[in-house]
């Protein structure tokens, strides 16, 4: 137990360590020709670009690979589920249709931003509602009513799709799925980070609570937990921490199921302490994915390409170990 | 400890395996890519000589341009499509080939044209009955028995529908697939419509006109500095169009020099605002259909240091009849529309007018600068 709890020390500061370097990596790689000894002379457009242009975009990079991998961890708690991420409530998909429709009809990225963003909150809100009307309360009512508004966010999604115009609104709307952080600029990221740093302090907050949701429910409620609205309150934090940067973002596949996962595999635990190793590697994963996506070719890359290639392979390893060490 | 050893090992073959099999796809892509346009080029050079040969013996027999049928000819997915005499009723499944049979002087032989004719600016202002047309779909869905209940005798589709054929060809009713992705595929589309419909003369004079105007603008452009360009596409301002694509021919034809010229993507790439403040563009064009607009653009905070926001050298394309931009006949006014701006000295916006002017009033009947 001690050896474990040393070795797990070491994974915490090793994911720190890889965390803060990568962000280091990424505020030097990128289109524009920065030079520190012109950001250091002072030249006014090399700190414009560097401020609101490389910087935002290595802090949504870290914050949102963060908040994807803690909203995984607590999915995959609170659900008792391997399988379980924000997706499974229909918050991925809800906010797909909402960015969608924010193309179609209204116009800028701050209004598709909106649009997407109240898409995944009116998603989960009907999902919550819906499992609320089966007062049994079971963790299976959200599963299923989270599947049912996923598949109708997926229909809406469609019918979107088909008025939209091949060559203009189609092509918007599948870029946007396929998410990326190319758009990100400093002008338009502060409201959905400080959302985003307030739900992340909640559920920090909650974490015992959290844990305790992972137990059986009977054993919840004799350790004095409202275990219904506690939680509501919980799925609707990760919910919102989720939806604030995705909708910034466009959807970003993966993380959330793979971070929790490599965390768990690595530490062997389910505490606090995983929850946030699991947010240190979402934060890698994303930001070495966008380093990628932004330098390998001249061109932008969806970064969902490489948060799967960088990640699986990872996972695929942890698991085959797991299987050997048994 | 073996044991672990040969589990890493297994997952770093693994993860090898993986980026070796998406770099070796990526290589046979461009390479089939490569493969296709040779062939395309090649194709092109043998219909350009099979026309010019043409046109030798047409005019040593002093004959007009007539199309004699049963004709049989080579469409551009490649298939022999033989017609036995002239259509009667045509339909058209793509908004390229309806905008040329209307230059073709056809549109009254139409019976059935593509969804969303309503919104073709060029249709409303000079064939409007094509409005009410029956519709056959989009590229994305066809109306099958809709279109096969219009009887018609040619049906012309875009590639994107490759696997209709077949069922309409049971029904005896010709099809013929276009692909006018690029100004090479645009000319033998043109040439071949005009075989198919007996309408050799009007396809001449129509591309005649474009390689006039090709050489007025080299004239005029000969000896002239080119400013660079970034062309802002459709779906989103960081989004622009590389060498590969017609567009970029359309800017060089206009003496500018396309910022993106060195990427080869044959579709929009998305790019992002560093990209775009390291090629400072000194214009930044639009889009004919964006759905954002120049004020935008000039407002976006992030592109305030770019030289073109700075000077106001921001402008969109016109769409009042046509999107320019994209390869429909008339692409060829894209150019001498942004030749005005970036040369206005040289190539003034009256003679661009008057081309403009001269080309509708030619083959579509309407006068351009008073609608």
């Amino acid at each position: 137990m001690t050896l474990n709890t040393v070795k797990n020390k070491y994974y915490y500061i090793a994911g720190a360590i890889l965390l803060i370097a990568l962000a280091i990596v990424s505020l030097y790689v990128g289109k524009y020709p920065l030079s520190m000894e012109k950001l250091l002379s002072g030249d006014d457009l090399q700190w414009r670009v560097f401020l609101t242009l490389r910087l935002s975009r290595t802090v949504v990079g870290i914050m949102g690979g963060f908040a994807l991998g803690v909203a995984g961890f607590v999915f995959q708690t609170v659900f008792r589920n391997a399988l379980a991420s924000p997706d499974i409530i229909g918050v991925s998909s809800g906010a797909s249709a909402g960015a969608a429709a924010g193309i179609l009809f209204l116009s800028g990225s701050l209004a598709i931003t909106l649009s997407s963003f109240a898409g995944a909150l009116g998603a989960v809100v009907i999902a919550l509602f819906l499992s609320s009307l089966d007062k049994s309360g079971k963790n299976s009512t959200i599963v299923l009513a989270g599947i049912a508004v996923h598949s109708l966010a997926q229909t809406f999604l469609m019918c979107l799709k088909l008025t939209a115009d091949p060559e203009r609104e189609l092509a918007s709307i599948e870029y946007w799925i396929m998410g990326s952080l190319s758009g990100i600029s400093g002008y338009s990221i502060t409201a959905n980070l400080i959302l985003c740093i307030l739900c992340l302090c909640i559920l920090f907050l909650l974490h015992r609570h959290v844990i305790i949701l992972s137990t059986e429910e009977g054993e919840a409620r004799m350790l004095g937990v409202s275990v219904t609205t506690l939680r509501l309150i919980v799925l609707l934090t990760a919910t919102l921490t989720v939806a604030s940067i995705i909708s910034l973002t466009g959807l970003i596949s993966f993380i959330g199921l793979l971070a929790p996962h490599t965390a768990r595999l690595l530490t062997k635990e389910n505490r606090i302490q995983t929850m946030l190793l699991s947010g240190f590697l979402g934060g890698i994963l994303l930001c070495g994915a966008d380093i990628l996506a932004r330098s390998v070719s001249a061109t932008e890359l969806p970064v969902s390409i490489f948060t799967s290639l960088l990640g699986a392979p990872f996972l695929i390893y942890l698991i085959l170990q797991e299987r050997r060490s048994l | 400890m073996k044991k672990k050893l040969l589990s890493l090992l297994i997952t770093l073959s693994l993860v090898l395996s993986l980026t070796a099999c998406g770099q070796k796809n990526t290589v046979e892509n461009t390479e089939t890519t490569a493969e296709s346009e040779q062939v395309i080029t090649e194709e092109n050079n043998t219909t350009e000589a099979v026309s010019e040969e043409d046109s030798i013996t047409e005019e040593s027999a002093s004959d007009a341009l007539t199309t004699q049928y049963p004709v049989t000819v080579t469409d551009q997915a490649g298939r022999e499509v033989t017609i036995e005499s002239e259509p009667q009723k045509l339909v058209s499944g793509y908004y390229i080939s309806t905008s040329l049979l209307i230059s073709l002087e056809l549109d009254d032989k139409l019976v059935g044209i593509e969804a969303k004719a309503d919104k073709r600016a060029i249709y409303k202002l000079s064939a409007p009955e094509l409005i009410d047309l029956p519709n056959v779909g989009t590229a994305k869905e066809f109306d099958l028995e809709g279109c096969i209940a219009l009887e018609p005798d040619l049906v012309i589709l875009p590639l994107k529908l490759k696997n209709t054929a077949e069922s309409l060809e049971k029904l005896n009713i010709d099809v013929l697939y276009v692909n006018p992705e690029n100004q090479e595929l645009l000319t033998e589309m043109m040439t071949l419509i005009g075989t198919a419909t007996n309408t050799q003369e009007k396809t001449n004079e129509l591309m005649n006109f474009v390689t006039k105007q090709e050489d007025a603008l080299a004239n005029a452009l000969a000896n002239a500095d080119a400013p660079s360009v970034y062309l802002a596409g459709n779906s989103s301002m960081l989004s622009t169009a590389g060498s590969a694509m017609y567009q970029s021919n359309m800017i060089t034809l206009a003496g500018g020099q396309n910022v993106a010229a060195d990427i080869t993507d044959t579709y929009w790439v998305e790019i992002d605002y560093e990209q775009l403040l390291t090629w400072n563009p000194e214009y930044i064009i639009l889009a004919s259909d964006a759905d954002y607009t120049v004020y935008d653009v000039l407002a976006d905070p992030n592109l305030a240091e770019c030289s073109a926001v700075k000077n106001g050298n921001v402008y969109q394309m016109p769409s009042k009849a046509e999107s320019w931009d994209s390869p429909v006949p008339s692409g060829i006014l894209g150019s001498v529309w942004l030749a005005t701006i970036l040369h206005e000295d040289l190539f003034s916006a009256d003679t661009a007018s008057a081309i403009i002017d001269e080309y509708y009033e030619t083959f579509y009947d309407f006068k351009y600068s008073e609608k």
